[in-house]
């Protein structure tokens, strides 16, 4: 995988997915948005739980 | 307990009420009226511990989310009576819970057996199954076609395919189906005369309690032979992974083990069977909103996800103080007993607009019907496709839907949806 490439990141919690190609409009996380560039604050919409407990994961 | 506004004694008569939330306008009325008036408010209906409301959506969120400082297994997670709840700690040794699954754990237990079965519910591994799940699905639309042009959508099609999905992915045979079926609406049930094991109205303490004990002393019959041939012959399933596994290098406890089937067995279908008859009642009462969806499918996540909203169908859990704390700028005590309400969150008017309007391509929709925080539901990836899968059959085929009666709900304050949804629908 190019070190370009989209990644996809998941919560440990409740299973959501971030998925920088498709973003997550409903956040305010516009298509094409890098995890890099979401703000540490930032918690999964499903569950709550912080930005720092997701993991990169291969789909 | 600490001092607090009190709620109308009505009005908490009224939220713990099966009858209300089956009806429907007195339980939206009542919150309402909570979420202007009193929206952490302590109530004392007769035969209760006091507890706290917790009606709207923040705060709601806002305790969900302190799992530490709110506890689920340190009462009761259900609201349950005094008496109730004195039978039930006679009869466990002294714990308010006569199952104790996931719902009724708390940290480190709950991660540990979270984690267990947490892999396959993850949307990567459901995935795997969508093929199969769309069969079902075609087979119970096919079914409720053939049926020509009216049928109960409820007890035809939504009762009856989470069901075999979440049976299939347990491992239990198609002839279980129906057992599983009678044992999860008697437990969930357990207030409606038409549900229950008794098929009783009013029934006293000791013979509700009774009667809820025998049914789960059913499911542990079943699932202790479920777990003996799993442990023989360990397959891919669910129900292999529950038999086999092991916390911290140990078997799971027989229990916990037994209690873990029972919530896969009875939550893994039958909120989901609510939200997809409460989904199709939604739209045969609102024809605009039918024709919106079937122009645009692209419609059908949102569609589902305002079902979910809508429906609530579970309609709250309590949540125990381990500590003083503050919600809302209210005090709580240690050892108070909390009541978050879903479906008040749900329709709270400070967080959704137009909450009481059904809406297919409502956006945003974040809600708490499948809960927050680390209790939020296991199984709501799965809900969600095998819902998607089941409109993307459907509706394409269909030309119009109506009511063709009054529909019903189960009389419930903890699990509550439609238990009839007659309907009458044209083909294409």
């Amino acid at each position: 995988m190019s070190e370009n490439a989209f990644k996809t990141w998941q919560c440990r919690t409740c299973g959501y997915i971030y998925d920088e190609e498709a973003g997550d409009p409903m956040e305010g996380l516009a298509p094409g948005t890098r995890w890099a560039d979401i703000p540490d604050d930032w918690e999964c919409p499903l569950c709550g739980t912080p930005k720092s407990d997701f993991d990169m994961v291969e789909l | 307990m600490t001092t607090g506004p009190k709620i109308d004694a009505s009005i908490a008569e009224t939220i713990i009420s099966p009858k209300a939330y089956a009806q429907g306008t007195p339980i939206d009325d009542a919150f309402r009226e909570l979420r202007k008036s009193t929206p952490l408010g302590i109530a004392e209906p007769k035969g209760y511990e006091p507890f706290w409301a917790v009606t709207r959506f923040d705060d709601i969120q806002f305790v969900e989310r302190n799992n530490e400082l709110f506890h689920n297994g340190d009462k009761s997670a259900v609201l349950t009576t005094i008496d109730a709840d004195k039978m039930v700690r006679e009869m466990m040794g002294g714990s308010p819970h006569l199952v104790r699954s996931l719902v009724q754990m708390d940290n480190p237990d709950h991660m540990a057996y979270r984690r267990l079965t947490q892999s396959w519910f993850l949307p990567q591994n459901i995935k795997n199954l969508e093929p199969r799940i769309r069969e079902i699905a075609r087979e119970f639309v096919d079914l409720m076609l053939a049926k020509g042009d009216t049928c109960d959508f409820a007890r035809d099609v939504a009762f009856l395919y989470p069901l075999r999905v979440i049976m299939e992915i347990l491992g239990v045979p198609q002839s279980d189906e129906p057992k599983m079926l009678k044992l999860t609406q008697e437990l969930f049930g357990a207030a409606d005369p038409e549900m229950n094991r008794s098929g009783k109205a009013d029934q006293d303490v000791e013979a509700g309690v009774g009667a809820i004990s025998e049914t789960v002393a059913e499911f542990i019959e079943y699932f202790n032979a479920i777990t003996e041939d799993r442990r023989a012959n360990p397959r891919d399933d669910v129900s292999s992974v529950i038999a086999n596994g092991q916390i911290n290098g140990q078997p799971l406890d027989h229990f916990a083990a037994m209690s873990y089937y029972i919530i896969a067995a009875t939550a893994g279908h039958d909120t989901t069977s609510h939200t997809s008859a409460a989904a199709f009642w939604a739209l045969c009462e609102a024809p605009d909103q039918f024709a919106k969806l079937k122009n645009d499918m692209s419609l059908v996540d949102s569609y589902v996800e305002e079902s979910i909203r809508w429906t609530t169908a579970v309609k709250h859990f309590m949540r125990t103080a381990t500590d003083d704390a503050e919600v809302a700028g209210q005090k709580i005590a240690k050892g108070d007993w909390l009541m978050l309400c879903y479906q008040s969150g749900n329709r709270d008017e400070t967080h959704f607009d137009e909450p009481f309007k059904f809406k297919v391509d409502r956006s945003p929709n974040k809600h708490v019907a499948f809960g927050y925080g680390a209790h939020v539901c296991l199984g709501q990836h799965l809900a969600r496709m095998e819902m998607r899968i089941l409109w993307e059959e459907l509706l394409p085929k269909l030309k119009s839907i109506e009511l063709a009666g009054t529909p019903k709900r189960m009389e419930s304050a903890f699990v509550c949806g439609p238990k009839s949804v007659p309907v009458r629908f044209t083909l294409n």
